[in-house]
């Protein structure tokens, strides 16, 4: 057995006996909510709302829905889930009822839905193997600098877990509200699509907690770094895997298989003969495992790297991978091993077979690949096949000759169906067309930075069926070669004693913000420009974190000197600090880090106190989210998670498509009311955060929505004038003109920024501006109903 | 392929049975001369010449009200225009509701003209319009087929768009 962290002491006796079986004895144990005396929470209240069911938090729902209305883009007119359709919604109800707005809600909820359970069989995975390595009571302790190990469980469970079975109860009450909230689907059930929303935002913080369970338990279970911002620097890039060497590619979500790899490497002195490297958040968190793994790069490399053949066998675990990557491996002769459930590509199951058994049936072809269940098996199985297939494929190494390639280009008809049928719309047909006469400067602009994401519908459409993704892949080979970045390591959660020194600067304004650059690798014009507004924000003293495709894109821009981001900025949680969290899990770590600020900045109790969280959030924290290249529906759950906390998003123009966008009215003065909690007057808000989740067209009015968004209704007028000062600065950058709508942001003169103080009073006179006052606790909680 | 100018550009997109008109210059400019109330509405696509001033010439030969997405506000700004800056989610969720007053405060508009929107995110915003915002027509004069419009140029290269784009900005 590969042993993933230390061992424990003591063990936990395993219940498997048959003894138990044979009995059919049946062990209940209740909930034990009483902890140790010494323990923290011990004296602390619980809130109203432990484990919140589906609409015990829909109150909150409505007052975030009737300021940030619900506006909906159909992607489709028809309804076609059962078979009194399709029905065509076009001004017209289906025939169960229901109408245009309630169906995209629906969809929403549909893909939130999706998402979570994503990340919930995920983390359900994780934990159940990591108990069975290491017992149910390993310890959940994250260093000495965290104590608020947990801070969405806690408030939304209403208990701190302390150890790895205790991850257990949270699971089982998300999935136990993930049926619910399925259940909600089925034609003939919900009917409004304002619950449809409350509900979307319900599985939203599911998937929250869901993921906040995986990150923690891989992290305190393999020894990931425990919010550390020295993080080592992993190497990234095409460029920097020796493909003379056997080549592991591991492509997903899940660091089981990698992570085993990487043992058995160690365990049988291997590690310097083979190159184990991995696509999308399985490279990130293999590397959090161990550092000597290498990353390819986010989702958009992997059809090229696939058909580039360098990886001798590829290890699929789950999430985000080509479903035809079995047939795309194939054609180099790369070996494919299956790994999870979730995906077992019609592989024979090989789970309970002898490893030399496995690797002699791969290659010798007698299977097309192996599903393998034991993640400690693959490990073994996985390096034995690629030492002995590397050799034989040298060859497949190769790419086709640029000269190959500029023959095939000939062969293009010029119907430019490929371009019609891009997603991003790039001109694939002008740099075939050149390649045809030698120059190969179009594939080279496509190729670099990911501008083509290789998702390869153009070649589907080819008449000629010319295999563009691996003429590209070919004409970006020189590229390639010189892609060597370093990533900083996922450093996993924000530390207790970072949140102290930056809670006060944060909430009164002096720190501009939070910028959280997460998501995935559906850019609409390349990777560069997440770095690029991942640098803008750093000279600009935001403190910005990242995650998964985000991360690795803000990864691969190099200043003139030849380093990184990650090289020329802190890891720290401070101002100008750039912190790669990890993963797509590593998310629920951003969504932790605001609510530890109300915990440890405001004294605000977390248990089972989720509205009373949320609504200082949204008051008060200036965190915003940008998911540029947003495509799959666990960024749909990830981002209506943070929305239900009050964090605001901005997505990609690509994120149009998931049909629906929280939109704020600031020319309706009535949806900005707030409650003073202090005074208990009710009072004129100002539109801060203006949207919950918007989508912008390019990158500049994302950038400036995203300063514009970390405005807070509590900022001191200090923290005002430097918020409004870099709002103003980006707005004149691109739009060259002051901010028309500035003065819905200057609550008195204290506010307008010395820099452009007559420029802006110019403003304000003309528009008949008048001092309003401030209030001291602002919140929703006190409206509408309450 | 023979329809291949009143497929929409981006296969795809084609949400329903309902599909826009194909027009013409002319049939645009009628569109335009029985509204009361049009906004023309330019993205970032043709925030450079010629499409600048084609786009300019049309804003001014009919005297639109301009709306400018993304970034495109300063290069109509310095052509001259008085455009105001929205997010085209933004502006697109204004015309949504019945009751806005519309850029000049004069009331909601009736014929909302697009021009130089990125594809796709245009197409979702004209699809949130053919569904919410019966009060209104929308037109497109990109070189695109939009289905989700309700009228709309066909497919075409730049030399035949250019044509069209100069018809309509030209006097007379």
């Amino acid at each position: 057995m590969i042993v993933v962290a230390p061992e424990q002491n003591s063990k936990a006796k395993k219940f498997k006996d048959d003894f138990w079986k044979s009995k059919d004895i049946k062990i209940s144990i209740g909930d034990i909510v009483e902890t140790k005396g010494d323990t923290p929470e011990s004296d602390t209240p619980m809130g109203p709302t432990p484990k919140p069911h589906v609409t015990d938090l829909r109150s909150w729902d409505m007052k975030l829905l009737s300021r940030y209305e619900p506006f909906y883009a159909p992607f489709c007119d028809m309804c076609c889930l059962c078979t009194f359709g399709k029905c065509d919604l076009l001004d017209k109800k289906g025939a169960c009822g229901i109408d245009s707005k309630a169906q995209q809600a629906r969809i929403v909820l549909l893909a939130c839905n999706i998402g979570t359970a994503a990340h919930a069989g995920h983390s359900r995975h994780l934990i159940h193997h990591l108990i069975e390595e290491l017992g149910e009571d390993f310890p959940i302790d994250l260093g000495l600098n965290i104590d608020i190990e947990a801070p969405l469980i806690r408030t939304i469970i209403g208990k701190k877990p302390q150890k790895l079975s205790d991850l257990e109860e949270t699971m089982s009450y998300v999935e136990q509200q993930l049926s619910h909230l399925l259940s909600a689907c089925h034609t003939g059930q919900e009917g409004s699509y304002l619950d449809f929303e409350s509900k979307a935002l319900h599985s939203g913080v599911m998937d929250d907690l869901a993921r906040e369970v995986g990150d923690m338990a891989q992290i305190v279970a393999l020894n990931m770094p425990k919010g550390d911002g020295d993080a080592p620097l992993v190497e990234m890039g095409v460029g920097t895997i020796d493909s003379e060497k056997p080549v592991v590619l591991c492509i997903g979500h899940n660091v089981l298989p990698g992570s085993n790899i990487m043992d058995y490497l160690d365990e049988t002195g291997q590690e310097e003969d083979l190159e184990v490297c991995g696509i999308c958040c399985a490279a990130i968190d293999i590397s959090r495992y161990n550092d000597r793994a290498k990353v390819v790069g986010p989702l958009s490399r992997q059809l090229k790297f696939i058909r580039s053949g360098v990886a001798d066998v590829i290890i699929v675990d789950e999430q985000c991978i080509r479903t035809d990557v079995l047939e795309e491996a194939q054609k180099k002769n790369t070996a494919v091993i299956a790994t999870t459930d979730k995906m077992c590509l019609g592989l024979p199951d090989m789970t309970d077979k002898d490893p030399d058994l496995i690797v002699s049936k791969l290659l010798n072809k007698e299977i097309e690949g192996a599903l393998i269940l034991d993640s400690d098996k693959v490990g073994e199985v996985s390096v034995k096949v690629a030492k002995i297939l590397a050799p034989e494929r040298k060859k497949l190494k190769l790419l086709p000759e640029l000269d190959e390639v500029q023959n095939m280009a000939l062969e293009c008809t010029e119907c430019a169906w490929c371009n019609r049928v891009c997603p991003n719309d790039k001109p694939m047909m002008e740099a075939v067309v050149a390649a045809g006469k030698g120059d190969f400067s179009g594939f080279e602009k496509l190729y670099l930075n990911d501008v083509c994401y290789s998702c390869g519908r153009c070649e589907q459409e080819c008449e000629r069926e010319l295999p563009l993704m691996s003429m590209l892949a070919k004409a970006g080979e020189r590229l390639a070669k010189t892609e060597k970045f370093n990533i900083r390591a996922g450093r996993g959660p924000v530390q207790d004693v970072e949140i102290r020194r930056v809670g006060a600067p944060l909430v009164l304004g002096d720190i501009p913000g939070v910028i959280a650059i997460v998501g995935c690798s559906n850019y609409p014009d390349g990777g560069k420009e997440v770095a690029e507004m991942a640098k803008e924000f750093l000279e600009r003293n935001y403190i910005v974190v990242a995650t998964g495709c985000g991360a690795m894109s803000i990864g691969e821009y190099t200043d003139e000197e030849g380093k990184t981001l990650y090289e020329r900025y802190s890891g720290d949680f401070e101002s100008r600090g750039l912190l790669n969290i990890g993963s797509c899990v590593s998310n629920a770590h951003i969504s932790g880090a605001c609510i530890k600020i109300a915990n440890i900045f405001a004294k605000k109790p977390l248990e089972g106190n989720f509205e009373e969280i949320a609504d200082y959030i949204l008051n008060r924290v200036g965190a915003c989210g940008v998911a540029w290249g947003a495509y799959s529906q666990k960024a749909a759950a990830i981002a209506t998670g943070v929305n239900r906390w009050g964090i605001p998003a901005v997505v990609g123009p690509h994120g149009s498509k998931y049909r629906r966008l929280y939109l704020g009215r600031a020319d309706k003065k009535e949806n900005w009311k707030i409650k003073d909690m202090r005074t208990g007057k009710i009072m004129d808000g100002e539109p801060a955060p203006e949207h919950l989740i918007y989508a912008a067209e390019n990158m500049a009015e994302a950038t400036v929505m995203t300063a514009k968004l970390c405005i807070r209704p509590t900022d001191t007028g200090k923290g005002r004038q430097i918020k409004l000062n870099h709002y103003i600065d980006l707005y004149k950058k691109y739009y060259g003109e002051l901010p028309p709508d500035i003065h819905l942001f200057v609550r008195n003169e204290k506010d307008i920024p010395i820099t452009y103080k007559k420029d802006v009073k110019e403003i304000l006179d003309n528009v008949g501006w008048e001092p309003r006052e401030i209030p001291q606790e602002p919140s929703l909680m006190g409206i509408g109903d309450d | 392929m023979s329809n291949e100018r009143i497929i929409p550009y981006q296969p795809t997109v084609i949400a329903g049975p309902k599909q826009a008109l194909l027009v013409t210059p002319e049939t645009a400019e009628l569109m335009i001369k029985k509204s009361k109330r049009p906004l023309l509405i330019l993205g970032p696509l043709v925030k450079e010449e010629p499409l600048l001033s084609f786009a300019s010439n049309i804003a001014e030969k009919w005297n639109l009200p301009v709306v400018t997405t993304a970034d495109a506000y300063k290069p109509f700004k310095d052509k001259g225009l008085n455009p105001t800056s929205y997010g085209v989610v933004e502006i697109v969720n204004l015309l949504n509701d019945p009751e806005w007053k519309g850029v000049n405060g004069e009331g909601q508009h009736d014929l909302v003209i697009f021009l130089g929107c990125i594809y796709y995110i245009g197409s979702q915003g004209l699809s949130s319009l053919k569904h919410y915002a019966p009060h209104l027509k929308t037109l497109t004069i990109c070189k695109f087929f939009h289905s989700n419009a309700d009228a709309s140029f066909p497919n075409m290269k730049d030399e035949e768009w250019f044509k069209y784009l100069k018809k309509m900005g030209t006097s007379g």
